[in-house]
């Protein structure tokens, strides 16, 4: 799953192809992804594992960096499961 | 107090210890950014930089735009914010425009900073205010290109004292670029008279206190946030700076709110409307907010009753100005009745005068539609480099030998009701707002024409209930995908002024004249959402 996010962040999100991301880089501080950015994430994310982000989840904790978003996704397919 | 710096000083000397601005687990006193600043402002004098030069301000929210924005204003320079996001050879053309040779910018941005910075511009030395180092990997891409780099450790060792630069409230203070219709952004020109002018003006419109703490959500390159790093030192008070997570996140922004006791919030609408369907509202706690300040795109009404609803202590503020004159007129209201479907304008404020015209430049009566001319002490100097945009934008008159009375003509269609309130009809050109950030359709179409495989582009916006989109027709001279010309597209312009979507046509709509049919277009465009 991780690599799955990784993988359509660096090619769809990022402009720059040669950018190879961490599991703990800073997607939102660091300004690497921007808010439109942020809605296709979790577009992607909800089209991708078959849940549903209610927007009171959508809080920094949950997608700061592509570990934050796996445990989150993770947490997400148990609840809606 | 007749420079914008001015306004810290005095701030410094009343509450020394009081927070000017916060942003997260960080805080700047008043005293600490007057030092910080002159420390910046001996660092760019050192550096040759002269009273009115233009100096880059190339940083995401964070507390260092505070020191940059007052450093650079106490060397004499001016401040010109650069968006981080937005695509490189935007950001190349302003350096490029106004002759940028120092930037002030931070670690955060040497990633974007070595996609912007080439042999081709003059840049000079990368500033950053706070923190001690550069990456190894930055610090040899500068070396390459001849560029200095300076960090807070040469700027400690530099002098607290205030530098005597001669600078008057008629010198430049700032300068915030803005889409043009030639396609080319534009550098509206501020001075430290039409800022000040500013901050006092909505000091007193909206009873600024030194206990106040703003909100601060808008980026440094949209006049939004004058409030914030004029008007709130001004007044003495603290600018709590909204960081771009939190933008992004507006469950998380709720609870900013609540944490930080924000008693002002100033933002563009959609911020708040994001804010209401974060669907977490009614679970914090935001009374502490006394006044809400929106403006840059209308509001709308069904949006802005739910957020009454919410905010019961608030009073709320249609705030309207084209860039060009920052603020001009006022709607404050704390309830709106069943009879308000748009909210009006509202009243002229303070050192300011209005002129509804006609298409002949003759004033017209109450009631009846007109372009908005102002002229106020907010007021522009002009566009950086383009006499012949300032001259088109202002009208002048003589009504006294020798005294001009210049009025800078919004190419907003307004009219005067009986009440005394001024109403938005719409815009003479074709400037659409997108997220609060002004688009010209005329801008994209000229960007999109500039392709080789075009033959021929039309451009024009849809406006659902909340917000427009930009929809793109175009007849192809060869092939190409659409996926590829949004690429395109998204190198050259704003993220937001790239159109939502583009469809292939064997022919363009025209009117009799073979001026393109946007009329049409629309009516098409609506034509297919609705059968879809």
């Amino acid at each position: 799953m991780t690599n799955t996010i990784t993988t359509y962040i660096e090619k769809e999100i990022l402009n720059s192809p040669d950018t190879q991301l961490t599991d703990q880089d800073d997607l939102l501080g660091s300004g690497l992804v921007d808010s439109m950015g942020l809605m296709r994430i979790i577009a992607f994310i909800e089209e991708e594992f078959g849940i549903a982000v209610p927007p009171t989840d959508m809080v920094i904790e949950h997608f700061m960096n592509i570990e934050a978003i796996s445990n989150y996704v993770l947490k997400r397919q148990t609840i809606d499961g | 107090m007749y420079l914008l710096p001015h306004t810290i000083l005095n701030a410094a000397n009343r509450y020394p210890d009081k927070e000017a601005f916060r942003f997260g687990d960080t805080a700047l006193t008043y005293t600490e950014l007057v030092n910080q600043s002159h420390q910046l402002a001996h660092c760019l004098l050192e550096l040759g930089v002269q009273r009115g030069d233009r100096i880059g301000i190339y940083l995401n929210r964070c507390l260092e735009t505070a020191v940059a924005v007052y450093g650079i204003m106490s060397a004499g320079a001016a401040f010109v914010p650069l968006d981080p996001y937005a695509p490189p050879a935007r950001t190349q053309f302003v350096i490029q425009d106004c002759g940028i040779e120092h930037v002030i910018s931070n670690k955060n941005q040497e990633k974007n900073l070595k996609k912007i910075l080439t042999q081709n511009l003059d840049v000079k030395s990368v500033i950053s205010p706070f923190g001690v180092n550069w990456g190894e990997g930055f610090l040899a891409f500068c070396a390459s290109l001849n560029i200095r780099t300076f960090t807070q450790r040469n700027l400690q060792e530099l002098s607290h004292t205030k530098p005597d630069t001669r600078t008057l409230e008629d010198d430049l203070a700032y300068i915030m670029y803005t889409s043009g219709t030639t396609g080319t952004p534009k550098g509206i020109m501020h001075t430290h008279r039409s800022g000040l002018a500013y901050a006092k003006l909505s000091a007193d419109l909206y009873d600024v206190q030194p206990t106040d703490r703003l909100g601060n959500h808008a980026a440094l390159h949209f006049d939004i946030s004058t409030m914030g790093y004029f008007t709130m030192p001004y007044a003495n008070g603290t600018t709590v700076i909204v960081p771009d997570i939190h933008t992004k996140l507006p469950a998380s922004m709720a609870q900013l709110i609540e944490k930080e006791q924000l008693t002002i919030w100033y933002s563009v609408p959609l911020a708040l409307t994001q804010l209401l369907q974060s669907g977490i509202v009614e679970s914090r706690d935001f009374s502490a907010i006394r006044w809400v300040l929106y403006g840059g795109e209308p509001f709308p009404v069904k949006h802005l009753r739910a957020l009454i609803k919410a905010m019961p202590n608030a009073r709320f503020s249609n705030v309207y100005g084209p860039a060009e004159v920052n603020q001009c007129t006022y709607y404050n209201f704390s309830k709106l009745s069943e009879k308000y479907t748009t909210i009006p304008l509202g009243k002229v404020w303070g050192n300011t005068e209005i002129l509804i015209h006609n298409e002949n430049d003759e004033a017209v009566k109450t009631n009846e539609t007109g372009e908005l001319l102002v002229r106020s002490a907010t007021q522009m100097k002009g566009y950086w480099g383009r006499p012949d945009l300032t001259e088109k934008g202002f009208y002048k008159r003589q009504r006294i030998d020798g005294c001009e009375e210049i009025f800078y003509r919004t190419g907003d269609l307004v009219k005067m009701c009986e009440q005394g309130n001024l109403h938005f009809l719409g815009r003479k050109d074709r400037q659409v707002k997108i997220r609060g950030y002004r688009v010209e359709l005329d801008e994209v179409e000229a960007v999109l024409i500039a392709h080789e495989a075009i033959g021929e582009a039309a451009v024009f916006a849809l406006k659902n209930e909340d917000e427009a989109h930009i929809k793109a027709v175009v007849k192809l001279k060869k092939d190409i995908e659409a996926s590829t010309l949004k690429s395109y597209l998204s190198k050259r312009l704003s993220s937001y002024a790239v159109p939502n979507d583009i469809k292939f046509v064997q022919k363009i709509p025209r009117t009799s004249a073979e001026k393109i049919d946007y009329k049409i277009l629309r009516r098409d465009a609506i034509n297919r959402v609705s059968t879809a």
